[in-house]
């Protein structure tokens, strides 16, 4: 087995090791019913994305500073398994909203964000697709990375902002019994395990893709001497 | 006395290898004809050439600066005429000019004196977008030369330009080093001393004063 | 050319190009008109709700005017090879940036002209000086932004999709704190001074930003 597929086969272990314990360990919850489990993954899916969207930025960073393809290829990884985990995170929190609110969505700060979140990796996504590949696509991809990152928290404290204007009802937080904690740190630590293998993964897959493509690494930028003339 | 040495000039669009492991050396005062087939690379080389585009690969130098860390210590030397005029439609000859002569940072004084280079001074009030195709290249020929630059990258200079075109590129090209890229065998012999062949961007060596029989 | 020469001369050339072809400034302000009126008979305005939705539909009418100026601004400029030609002269790409944006910002303000008196015309919405403070400050920051997405997506094919889907997630809060001033203004409940702070607060965090992202962008 290579190394990328022991590690894939480790972290299904993991995760279904986690759903073991969501599913035979953690407690029913008195008020919401077997739909609350639902809670373990979505949350960790959400802190997995914000992982992936932290690799885009940085991978972005260091790209625009040093034209470095190794960072560029750790960003298109973080970009693709992010967007996975967000739309995870979306339709998970869609499935628990409807039976617990009443409805499948609602503009509050968390919602709004991930939403804008999804759509800033698909611009990112797109905009890798469309533009020429290579060094052009690289650096207006990272200045959207870039942007995204600054954006999600702005938009999240925007849309908390309006709602101290507009007070409406308050959504309440129980404090977690030790068992669900428990499940849920499990859980967290082996989707993020999940996260980082994918994004490994990943890497490889576009490392290949620019062997393919024959991008070349950093361009040498040294003083040219007398070339060798052609025949 | 070598102004523009370069070393393996390949450049990838995606999968496409536009140019591959493209040499040439132009000495100063010296004018290089690039001449090949459409799709031969040559629109490439030239943007390479003239620090509009980065390569994938290879090296640079002008003036013994490094073209790609210096670049914009070069952008006084050079002066480039793209494949499209791109003047823009709306603003006359003069306005088009007189903009690029404040961004290039000359005195203004230099637009009379590239129309008059160009033979354009009739028509130096009219907009761009009512001027014939010649006409706009002749001013796109002056704003290249605005900024008096000691190498002169033309795309298809004679394009358009009809029968006096020999003798316009004649005046322009004078005490310059200059890169053009032609289809036409023989103004490309009364211009230059240096022919570089591309195909499929390849370098197919150069010559100097390439004979035609016309 | 020092930097704000640059950008100033920049700008008085788009705005020239645009006063002589008069294409742009016309076609908007027929359509956020035609805005209005669709959304007074969409929404079923009367003088009851006139001014609940009166706020919702100018930045509506904005948003989508904006989308199509800043789409514009680097449209003419990728056809006709200028662009390039002015990054290859000694002007920062950041000024050339500085500039474009003036020239996207006054025209979407010279939409904003018509836009305006035309709400309060159809809605009877008020038309305070808050409310001007109001846009002209959301403007400056949409400007910034719609014009930085305008030159990346101008490489890229399927501009016409890709504009809107990056510049409304980063207008959001421009929205949100504009919309919400503006209501304010027309005596809707809500601070309007912490609306304005808001909104200053993003104007300059995201026009600092993209000066810094310019020279990125733009330059080869």
């Amino acid at each position: 087995m290579s190394r990328h597929e022991r590690w894939a086969a480790g972290a299904v272990a993991l995760m279904l090791v986690a759903g073991a314990a969501i599913f035979l360990y953690a407690p029913t919850d008195y008020l919401q019913g077997p739909v609350q489990r639902i809670f373990y993954l979505h949350v960790s899916s959400a802190i997995a994305a914000y992982g992936c969207f932290t690799v885009v930025l940085i991978g972005g960073l260091v790209y625009l500073r040093r034209e470095s393809l190794v960072a560029d290829r750790f960003a298109r990884a973080g970009a693709v398994v992010g967007v996975v985990f967000t739309t995870v995170t979306l339709v998970m929190g869609m499935l628990w909203a409807k039976p617990i609110w009443g409805t499948y969505w609602t503009w509050d700060a968390r919602l709004t964000s991930t939403l804008v979140l999804w759509m800033i990796y698909a611009g990112y996504l797109l905009v890798r697709r469309l533009a020429d590949p290579g060094r052009q696509a690289a650096r207006i991809a990272a200045v959207v990375g870039i942007f995204g990152f600054v954006d999600v928290p702005v938009v999240h404290f925007s849309v908390t902002w309006w709602r101290t204007q507009h007070p409406g009802p308050v959504v309440v937080n129980d404090a977690l019994p030790p068992e669900m904690l428990a499940t849920f740190l499990l859980t967290m630590a082996c989707t993020l395990a999940l996260a980082a293998v994918l994004i490994a993964i990943r890497y490889r897959i576009e490392t290949l893709s620019d062997e393919r493509m024959h991008m070349a690494e950093e361009v040498k930028v040294m003083t040219a001497p007398e070339p060798r003339m052609a025949p | 006395m070598s102004f523009v040495v370069a070393n393996g000039l390949t450049h990838w669009f995606g999968r496409d290898l536009v140019l591959e492991g493209v040499d040439l050396v132009v000495d100063t005062g010296e004018h290089m004809a690039v001449l090949g087939d459409n799709g031969a690379g040559k629109t490439t080389l030239l943007r390479v050439l003239a620090t509009a585009l980065r390569p994938t690969a290879g090296r640079l130098q002008i003036a013994g600066l490094d073209a790609f860390r210096e670049k914009r210590r070069l952008r006084h030397h050079v002066g480039y005429l793209a494949h499209a005029p791109g003047l823009y439609p709306a603003l006359s000859a003069v306005e088009n000019l007189e903009f690029f002569c404040d961004l290039q940072e000359v005195s203004r004084t230099r637009v009379e004196e590239a129309l008059d280079i160009v033979a354009m001074t009739s028509v130096a009030h009219r907009r761009a977008d009512q001027l014939s195709r010649g006409m706009q290249q002749r001013v796109a020929i002056a704003r290249a030369i605005l900024h008096e630059p000691r190498l002169l990258v033309l795309d298809e200079p004679d394009a358009s330009l009809g029968e006096d075109a020999a003798e316009l590129l004649t005046r322009v090209m004078q005490g310059k080093t200059v890169i053009m890229a032609t289809h036409d065998r023989a103004l490309a012999n009364r211009l230059c001393q240096r022919t570089l062949e591309l195909r499929h961007g390849r370098s197919h060596g150069t010559a100097t004063r390439l004979h035609v029989v016309t | 050319m020092n930097p704000v020469r640059v950008a100033i001369a920049v700008a008085r050339k788009d705005l020239k190009s645009e006063w002589r072809t008069r294409e742009l400034v016309p076609a908007l302000a027929q359509f956020v008109v035609l805005a209005l009126l669709i959304g007074n008979f969409g929404f079923q305005v009367d003088t009851h709700n006139a001014s609940a939705i009166a706020p919702g539909i100018l930045w509506l009418a904005l948003v989508f005017a904006g989308l199509v100026a800043f789409g514009r601004t680097f449209a003419a400029e990728r056809e006709q090879a200028s662009l390039e030609a002015m990054l290859m002269t000694p002007a920062s790409p950041v000024a050339i940036f500085a500039g474009k944006a003036m020239a996207a910002t006054v025209l979407l303000v010279l939409c904003e002209v018509v836009l305006l008196p035309a709400l309060t015309l159809f809605f009877g919405t008020p038309l305070g000086g808050d409310v001007v403070a109001a846009v002209l400050l959301a403007t400056v920051g949409m400007a910034a932004l719609g014009v930085l997405f305008a030159a990346i997506v101008a490489r890229v094919r399927a501009r016409e999709l890709l504009l809107p889907l990056l510049t409304l997630p980063l207008w959001i809060p421009f929205i949100v704190a504009g919309g919400q001033a503006v209501q304010s203004a027309m005596g809707l409940p809500g601070s309007y001074q912490e609306a304005m702070g808001l909104l200053l607060d993003f104007d300059i965090l995201f026009v600092v930003l993209t000066s810094l992202a310019a020279r990125f962008v733009l330059d080869e």
